[in-house]
């Protein structure tokens, strides 16, 4: 009997060749190629755009009003509310889960394959830090994922196995790791979080197979080099610009998009004065020299902790009967940019929610400040509040509507200059009052790519920190802050379905996938990750 | 900063900025009027029918167990005088911003149906409302004609006109002395 296993076993193998040798074993082709496998999810983002955009149209518009909870999937030990974005690679699902867990499950039925926690140190110092995780990268079937202590894991994507396990910084001096990585051609880059606490924030690439750092670009300059005469008074080892979102990627340039927080200490800037390059910008990195080839500043000298660490979402568009190439950003500061990614140059900037800290910005970008907007010791109204028009969470961008959406935050908060700390932990410089639920409200706004004029917008009870994803049936789906999962027709914003996990401060990175010939879409609220299927 | 800071001092400058938004007198005043007189017309105004202490009395607006240990006089008279007004706020909502309390409503469903009452749960596609009778009224936001705020209403009556200035101390007086850690 088990030798007519094997035999069947071995028989079944010969005839998937030349399929490759594990169905986990994604390639750098496959990655650069994303949208041409919409079944699977294979990166945080959907794609090296990050557009967070799905070609499934299953679920569509005409039918997304019938589509009903799939399966549910609980941690054993809720800690922290999920903050990930599943991959999902050929019917098997990747999802990280508080502090620092990397679980493989079933895509179809939500079943537990495998789970991996490292052994964490008693004391993790995360200040300013959500003790959560984002998401992993697979490539060539291993799974890659940041922990909180700060460390980059590399685990065998079939069993979860340790290939191997570097040292990223020291989490006694702040530094911590909540983001997904980001996987080029064998180089798996990271940023970093603990910009709050007075960390020297940077991008690092490791070598995909070894684990071996294989360059570091730091987002403080050292003394002397240039950028570094916009710290004032030697602030320059201590400035935070943390990097703990994830970067997106232009192949044919082979430039690497990667955003940086705000400077720190956060509510006090009089010893920093100047513009504290290169905190709340975008650095444009070639990912093999490890080198900047240019940067752009959202917020000089930003005193109200809005990190620009939105994720940049890169579209190509033609103007003037010229093909162009264009980065967007919907900016914490209450600002949508639009780059151009080749040169860096500023396109368009307009705000996307209410803001009262710029009279707009000039010819490059830069904002124009209005007086009596910085923090004061008495606390001073300002819009919107430290966690920003959007925070963290992914906006989408839809190529057939040519629509970008983004979840917006209509909130002001008091934000209050204290004195300035700078002996970590003990670090920082003052802090923030946000306004009533009742005086405040969110919505996913649908902008126009190019010039961020609003097309519509479908509100919410509160501001979210939703991320967004658009497909081509014609479908926006978002996660409210009380955790309704809800979809919108993308062309007109109209509500299609809507369904009730609850879960307070849901943050969810809501994505889709096929398995079997069936759709899904899946999300986390709370505690749960909640599949999505039509019946 | 991507959540809530556990800096000692952001915390601090945090309560310091919550306290300056708040009713400066929510915690101030000292009751000047005879608690024994007060009880007496806490029960003869018919407030147990709406409040409840220690257990007893009704569900429909704040518990008063413990008033006297999370009010101030001024705070506790200008509600008997004014009950809508500087509604008390919660915070329960997005990333430690506040909500106000027994907020009023008024849902007017498809058929025309009225219900007025106070806000008890609401998130972007419900909301339960509970009304004068203490029944809960939950709706889906979609399928009503009309849901408005009501600011400055209350069930409770204003006991501005109805009671002395003395008699208003001592009730005062009264509700500043249940302080049950219950």
């Amino acid at each position: 009997m088990k030798i007519s296993l094997y035999a069947l076993v071995f028989a079944v193998s010969l005839l998937s060749a030349p399929a490759r040798l594990l169905a986990q074993d994604v390639t750098y082709e496959q990655l650069l190629h994303a949208d041409a496998t919409p079944q699977d999810w294979l990166m945080y983002g959907g794609n090296y755009q990050s557009q967070r955009f799905s070609r499934l149209t299953q679920i569509n518009r005409e039918n997304v009003h019938s589509l009903k909870p799939a399966w549910i999937y609980q941690p054993n030990r809720p800690l922290q509310p999920f903050e990930s974005s599943p991959v999902v690679v050929s019917g098997i699902m990747y999802v990280t889960e508080p502090l620092s867990t990397v679980t493989a499950l079933d895509a179809r039925f939500g079943t537990k394959i495998w789970s991996w926690s490292p052994k964490l140190p008693e004391k993790i110092y995360t200040i300013g830090v959500h003790r959560s995780n984002r998401g992993v990268a697979v490539f060539a079937n291993t799974v890659y994922a940041e922990t909180l202590d700060a460390h980059l894991v590399a685990l065998d994507a079939t069993t979860g196995a340790v290939r191997w396990n570097v040292h990223v910084d020291d989490n006694n001096q702040g530094y911590a790791m909540t983001g997904a990585p980001r996987v080029l051609d064998g180089k798996i880059i990271v940023g970093i979080s603990g910009g709050d606490v007075g960390i020297r924030g940077f991008v690092d690439a490791y070598d995909a197979k070894t684990g071996k750092r294989l360059w570091r670009v730091w987002t403080i300059p050292s003394p002397g080099e240039p950028g570094s005469e916009t710290w004032g008074k030697d602030m320059s080892g201590t400035g935070g610009a943390g990097t703990w979102g994830t970067g997106s990627y232009d192949p044919e340039l082979n430039l690497l998009y990667w955003t940086t927080g705000n400077p720190a200490p956060d509510y006090n800037g009089r010893n920093r004065e100047g513009d504290n390059l290169y905190s709340d910008s975008v650095l444009a990195i070639d990912p093999d020299a490890g080198k900047m080839k240019w940067y752009f500043q959202f917020t000089p000298h930003d005193t109200h902790d809005w990190d620009a660490i939105q994720v940049p979402v890169l579209f190509d568009e033609t103007v003037d009967g010229k093909p162009r190439k264009f980065l967007a950003l919907a900016n914490r500061n209450g600002f949508y940019y639009v780059l151009d990614r080749v040169t860096g140059a500023f396109v368009a900037g307009v705000p996307f929610v209410t803001q009262t800290w710029a009279k707009g910005l000039d010819k490059n970008g830069r904002p124009i400040l209005l007086p009596n907007t910085e923090p004061t010791p008495e606390g001073s109204l300002v819009y919107p509040d430290g966690h920003g028009g959007t925070n963290w969470n992914s906006p989408s961008y839809s190529p057939q509507t040519k629509l970008f959406y983004v979840s917006a935050r209509e909130i002001g908060a008091y934000t209050v200059q204290g004195q300035p700390k700078v002996n970590f932990p003990d670090f920082g410089g003052g802090g923030r009052n946000a306004l009533s639920g009742d005086d405040s409200y969110g919505a996913i706004r649908a902008l126009e790519v190019m010039t961020g004029k609003l097309k519509w917008e479908y509100r919410m009870l509160s501001p979210a920190e939703t991320s967004t994803l658009a497909t081509a049936g014609g479908l926006v789906f978002a996660v409210t802050d009380e955790g309704n999962f809800f979809a919108l027709d993308s062309a007109s914003g109209k509500l299609l379905w809507e369904f009730t996990v609850g879960g307070a401060n849901a943050e969810s990175n809501p994505i889709t996938y096929e398995v079997a010939g069936k759709q899904y879409l899946i999300g986390a609220s709370g505690n749960c990750f909640v599949a999505f299927s039509l019946p | 900063m991507p959540g809530s800071s556990t800096v000692s001092e952001k915390e601090s400058a945090n309560i310091v900025a919550y306290l300056r938004t708040m009713d400066s007198t929510i915690a101030s005043g000292v009751a000047t009027g005879d608690p024994k007189k007060g009880e007496a017309l806490y029960n003869s105004s018919g407030c147990s029918a709406c409040h409840m202490i220690a257990g007893q009395g009704g569900s429909i607006g704040p518990d008063l167990t413990r008033v006297g240990a999370v009010r101030g006089a001024t705070n506790l008279k200008a509600r008997l005088q004014d009950p809508g007004a500087n509604l008390p706020q919660v915070g329960e909502g997005a990333f430690g911003s506040k909500w106000t309390q027994y907020l009023m409503y008024r849902a007017v469903e498809k058929d025309g149906r009225v219900v007025e009452g106070v806000r008890v749960g609401e998130d972007s596609f419900t909301i339960v409302l509970k009304d004068a009778g203490g029944k809960f009224h939950g709706f889906r936001k979609p399928e009503l004609r009309s849901l408005e705020k009501e600011p400055g209403k209350s069930f409770m009556p204003s006991f501005k006109d109805t009671l002395s200035a003395a008699q208003l101390d001592d009730l005062v007086a009264y509700l500043m002395s249940l302080k049950s850690a219950q």
